[in-house]
């Protein structure tokens, strides 16, 4: 089960408005290759996992990953704090206001919003693996 | 920053060590020099954590519930003490 600790992984402290930032930041919260996928690909995929250490890694970083979540929210939250509607048509910024104001939704840069499509699991730890590779994208 | 957030950050540098020397155990779960490490990470952790909670609040809901305002008070992780 999850247990919450009220700090962030690391601080944000944004004290400059932006929202024309924050709709790009807003993908590596809701996006194809962002927090929200990576937590629960890793989350979904340990369930299948054979080994003891294959559940245990998936877990602890399917965590962090949330972690990361957090962090990106708390981002995108300080971007767009007092915004005012000057700022908002100056950064393009309409589409997304019209639908979430500065509510943080997940959706992608583009505008898609977040779904499972971005992720895979398939029970199988090999392939499941490497769907990881793939979507942390170093490797 | 706050003298709230510099006891914070002390905090998550010594947790986030912990955190990385936890997760390379879990791939190598025997390793003795490591587990020696996430407890000493831990240990340094633990007096901030003590201080920070009798200081400002607590950081789990397991901690203290004798003032129950105390979780839910801000500033919450997104905010600063200027937003409450």
């Amino acid at each position: 089960m999850f247990v919450y600790e009220k700090k962030l992984q690391y601080p944000v402290n944004i004290k400059t408005t932006n929202p024309k930032l924050a709709k790009i930041i807003i993908t590596q919260y809701g996006g194809p290759d962002g927090e929200l996928g990576a937590s629960l690909r890793y989350l979904s995929q340990r369930f299948t996992m054979p080994m003891p250490e294959l559940k245990g890694t998936l877990t602890d970083i399917g965590t962090e990953e949330l972690n990361h979540l957090e962090m990106i929210g708390a981002i995108v939250y300080q971007l767009t704090k007092n915004l005012t509607e000057e700022q908002v048509k100056a950064a393009g910024f309409e589409d997304y206001f019209v639908d979430h104001t500065t509510g943080i939704y997940p959706q992608s840069a583009g505008g898609t919003p977040f779904t499972a499509a971005y992720l895979q699991s398939k029970g199988d730890p090999i392939t499941d693996l490497h769907e990881n590779m793939a979507a942390e994208q170093g490797l | 920053m706050t003298k709230r957030e510099m006891l914070l950050k002390k905090i998550s540098t010594a947790q986030f060590a912990a955190l990385d020397t936890q997760l390379f155990l879990d791939t190598h779960p025997g390793d003795t020099e490591s587990v020696e490490k996430m407890r000493k990470y831990r240990n340094l952790a633990k007096p901030l954590i003590e201080e920070y909670e009798q200081k400002y609040g607590p950081l789990t809901k397991n901690g203290d519930d004798s003032n129950t305002w105390n979780w839910i008070k801000g500033p919450w992780p997104w905010e600063s003490e200027e937003d409450c």
